[in-house]
């Protein structure tokens, strides 16, 4: 009985004056969806600094990037996390795609290999994010098997999530198709290059991870 | 069930020393056929000698130091599959189930366990 209540003890306070884990913000999508724009746009608002390079070629980025201590303020209230951008999420990747864009066979198979490995790193880290934002292209159809398998995925680990319809500022952009294809969800149409409803953005993030 | 070469596309009846020892040809790693793959096997690209070490060459790197290269790896379900050097066809769901990664080769289909892999995630 004594032994229980030590321990019960031990457990308690070794919980209570525990360093308080640091909240992991992640960001999911397809290529090219601007994940890595709005990291930058995150970034830049907060911290004065760019977090990782942007192209028109997809698979920019190929592996999981994180920013520590990102602070953020809205309505005098202060969000603290971990940002966490991390590789399009793709079915088929293709080096003669890399090639359109005028890049050499060789670079191309090799940033297909390497986008191939960013897919299975970013799945990898899905179970360590507390929330997650999908960025998604405004300008795309929204019902495709990425974007399906990630939110249906989350939801099954129960994971807090905000759509993201990035490029709003494109003609082409279409909220209402994405509004109509995640009902279940807030969906928020932001313009992460411009900058464009930013403000409305932050104050879902406290939403997203109170 | 018949096991086949991955580089030489020899095929061994279930059981063969060959499957522990590695193959005649020096490779060690082999598909796991299953019968109902059979008959798509037959029909896949057939890809040249050059393009199979491409592609062994491009898994070995792509799974990194976790498996040990001298041991024969036994192979079944693919997660991700390649038709040919540079062209990758990812399963989304056997990925997010966290299911062993696989990779699978043109011509056929092999399995790396990367269960390893999921072990030494990252941490924040």
């Amino acid at each position: 009985m004594i032994k229980k209540f030590t321990r019960f003890f031990q457990n308690f306070f070794t919980r209570f004056f525990q360093k308080r884990k640091d909240l992991k913000l992640g960001l999911y999508g397809p290529p090219n969806g601007g994940k890595t724009t709005l990291a930058n746009r995150i970034c830049t608002d907060w911290l004065g600094q760019e977090m990782g390079a942007v192209s028109n070629i997809a698979h920019e980025t190929r592996e999981v990037q994180v920013k520590e201590h990102v602070e953020i303020q809205s309505k005098g209230k202060t969000l603290k996390f971990n940002l966490v951008d991390t590789p399009g999420i793709a079915t088929k990747i293709d080096y003669e795609d890399f090639m359109k864009s005028g890049m050499q066979e060789d670079e191309a198979k090799e940033r297909a290999k390497e986008a191939t490995r960013g897919v299975v790193d970013s799945i990898k880290w899905l179970d360590d994010m507390d929330s997650v934002i999908i960025v998604l292209d405004a300008t795309k159809d929204p019902y495709t098997q990425v974007n399906i398998t990630i939110i249906g995925n989350l939801e099954a680990r129960k994971i807090p999530v905000l759509i993201v319809a990035n490029k709003i500022d494109l003609k082409k952009s279409d909220m209402k198709r994405l509004e109509a294809a995640f009902p279940q969800y807030k969906v928020l149409g932001i313009s992460a290059k411009f900058g464009k409803n930013m403000d409305d953005f932050y104050e879902e993030l406290f939403k997203l991870v109170k | 069930m018949p096991h086949q070469c991955v580089r030489c596309g020899k095929v061994y009846i279930d059981g063969s020393s060959e499957i522990i020892a590695g193959c005649t040809c020096g490779a060690k790693l082999f598909f796991f056929i299953k019968k109902e793959h059979l008959h798509k096997l037959q029909q896949l690209k057939k890809l040249s000698e050059e393009q199979k070490h491409m592609v062994m060459h491009d898994v070995y790197d792509l799974i990194g130091d976790e498996i040990d290269r001298d041991v024969p790896v036994v192979l079944d379900l693919e997660s991700i599959n390649i038709p040919e050097p540079g062209k990758y066809e990812l399963d989304l769901v056997q990925l997010f189930k966290k299911n062993p990664l696989i990779y699978k080769v043109g011509e056929g289909k092999y399995v790396i366990d990367l269960a390893e892999t999921f072990k030494t995630r990252k941490q924040l």
